[in-house]
């Protein structure tokens, strides 16, 4: 059982996710509609795992997902979006969502998402693993003194696979690993993409002098 | 600047008061021309107030002015009395009606300073000169400059109707998505004709979703460059099979030949999923765009290609697939591999950026 809080802006939506994650055993503690509505509610709730709609009506579902996960750093966000605009679902993964997954997933696919998500392990789909993919490309065609990590030539050719549909066990035979060790090369590229962005914004604070404190 | 030449009048006729003729009449049409400034400073500040009546009288208070100077200086008077303030008439009209203007006021204040005057110098010449050159070319600038704000000010409009579409647009897109979504899941757990329902949602669900991501990648279609992400998603969408498409985020821009026979090659590719796959059988393809070559992978879930089959089709002179999909992108200086397996068949074609 896992405790899980939804958010979304269309009754519909919310409630049908509520009723299939019941279904399945899992306890929904808490419904919001918009991003403020979700961080009120987010702490008392405590919840596992937050399925969160990216088009919020007040556009806040990045700082939402970067605001809960300051607040407690055990929680994890699962994107389900309707439209999958990729700018929004990359900035919600970098600011440390570890699963997406578009509306028209079907009910088991999203309470097995919601398992996998809680158990700490990452949800990917094939257009996320391209976006990924296409944000270390940019990356490493950036200046050579970028401090940020890129991937490991196992973790792109992973990746590729993720991006063209197969399914962990999949890749885990191709290649001849075990489905643990492909799981892991997975969310080692999330947790790069994450970090670099952490670092992307240190740098940032640090060029604009904010590290230094008040004088 | 009114003020400015106003104050230059002024004080170069009190430096010069012993020229006058009759002094008295002089000072008081410099004073009136003093108040005439200022009131002018008023009635041109409100737009509405800008009327041909005003500007008439603007020219015609300098051009009396100027035709009374023989006679309230001397006939030999070397500076007329206005002076460099003919300049606040005839910019004036320079700005309210352009070259055509600033020329005829230049012309009428030319000839008032000339006319009376019993000879030309090399002086006279000149201020004339500059008058008649300098009123054409402010009312042309200004001409310019008003057309130039006019444009920009239609742009900014159009830019924000633009956005504003868009995000509407957005708004409408998602609620719809949200229900074809909704369809499509209530319509499986259904089942039956529902099932069949749902299915057409799903479809109608892709290919909605695929048009706002080639939407949201158009924008600089410059040089002859194209979206080779868009053109993948536009050709992916239309296709019979049923393909997902992931690319690297915003518009990834080739030149357009490259494009047009990437996506040929890619949809060679697909067309061979639809034919040797099955029915069953989805598709999924992967663009990447690095500073110097582009990769597409597509594979399928089918059966896979028995390893050898590809060659000996090529020995018995079935050319098929290696002329639609190698030769494409071998003519581009490229290469296109094919690997097959328990998982389905995976081409890579990878070209180079010149």
């Amino acid at each position: 059982m896992v405790r899980v809080m939804v958010v979304d802006d269309h009754p519909m939506w919310r409630d049908a996710v509520e009723r299939d994650l019941q279904a399945a055993g899992h306890d929904v503690v808490a419904v919001a509609s918009n991003g403020r509505e979700a961080m009120a509610r987010f702490p008392a709730s405590a919840p596992q795992v937050v399925v969160l709609d990216l088009q919020l009506p007040d556009h806040s579902g990045v700082q939402v997902t970067s605001m809960m996960l300051e607040h407690d750093p055990t929680a994890r966000v699962l994107i389900l979006s309707a439209s999958g605009e990729q700018d929004d679902v990359l900035e919600a993964i970098k600011a440390g969502a570890t699963g997406y997954l578009v509306k028209s997933a079907s009910s088991a696919e999203l309470i097995d998402a919601v398992t996998r998500v809680a158990d700490g392990d990452t949800v990917f789909t094939p257009g996320l693993a391209g976006l990924v993919l296409g944000e270390f490309r940019r990356i490493a065609d950036g200046p050579a003194d970028d401090p940020r990590d890129q991937l490991t030539e196992r973790e792109t050719e992973i990746l590729k696979m993720v991006a063209t549909g197969m399914s962990y066990k999949q890749i885990a035979a191709r290649l001849v690993l075990s489905h643990r060790t492909v799981q892991n090369h997975v969310q080692n590229t999330l947790r790069k993409l994450q970090m670099n962005n952490r670092v992307q914004l240190t740098r940032w604070a640090i060029e604009h002098g904010l590290d230094e404190g008040p004088a | 600047m009114r003020v400015v030449v106003t104050l230059n009048m002024v004080g170069l006729n009190a430096y010069r008061r012993d020229n006058f003729d009759h002094p008295t009449v002089g000072l008081a049409i410099v004073v009136a021309l003093a108040v005439w400034t200022g009131l002018a400073i008023w009635l041109y500040h409100d737009r509405a107030r800008r009327t041909p009546a005003l500007l008439l009288a603007d020219l015609a208070i300098v051009l009396a002015a100027m035709a009374v100077t023989p006679w309230v200086k001397s006939t030999e008077f070397n500076a007329t009395i206005p002076g460099f303030w003919v300049m606040g008439a005839l910019l004036a009209w320079a700005i309210h009606w352009h070259w055509r203007g600033g020329l005829v006021a230049a012309v009428l204040i030319a000839a008032s300073d000339l006319l009376p005057r019993s000879e030309v110098d090399q002086g006279n010449y000149g201020n004339v000169f500059l008058i008649l050159i300098g009123g054409p070319i402010v009312g042309f600038m200004c001409a310019s400059l008003q057309r130039m704000a006019r444009e920009r000010d239609a742009a900014e409009r159009a830019a924000a109707a633009a956005e504003e579409r868009t995000r509407l647009a957005r708004a409408v897109h998602d609620g719809v998505l949200q229900v074809l979504a909704m369809t499509q899941r209530r319509g499986a757990a259904a089942g039956g004709e529902w099932a069949e329902l749902g299915r057409l949602a799903g479809e109608q669900e892709r290919s909605l979703r695929s048009l706002i991501r080639q939407q949201d990648t158009v924008p600089a279609a410059a040089g002859g460059r194209v979206d080779l992400a868009g053109a993948l998603e536009a050709m992916a969408t239309a296709h019979p099979v049923r393909v997902e498409v992931a690319t690297p985020g915003g518009a990834v821009l080739v030149d357009a030949h490259v494009v047009s026979e990437t996506v040929a090659a890619v949809r060679a590719c697909l067309d061979n999923v639809a034919a040797h796959a099955g029915d069953g059988a989805s598709a999924w393809v992967l663009a990447q765009a690095g500073r110097d070559e582009i990769t597409v992978s597509v594979r399928d879930d089918g059966p896979g290609i028995d390893p050898g089959r590809l060659g000996q089709a090529a020995a018995e002179g079935r050319l098929g697939v290696v002329s639609s999909i190698t030769g494409r992108i071998e003519e581009l200086g490229g290469t296109a591999t094919v690997q097959s397996g328990s998982w389905g068949t995976e081409w890579e074609l990878t070209v180079p950026l010149a």
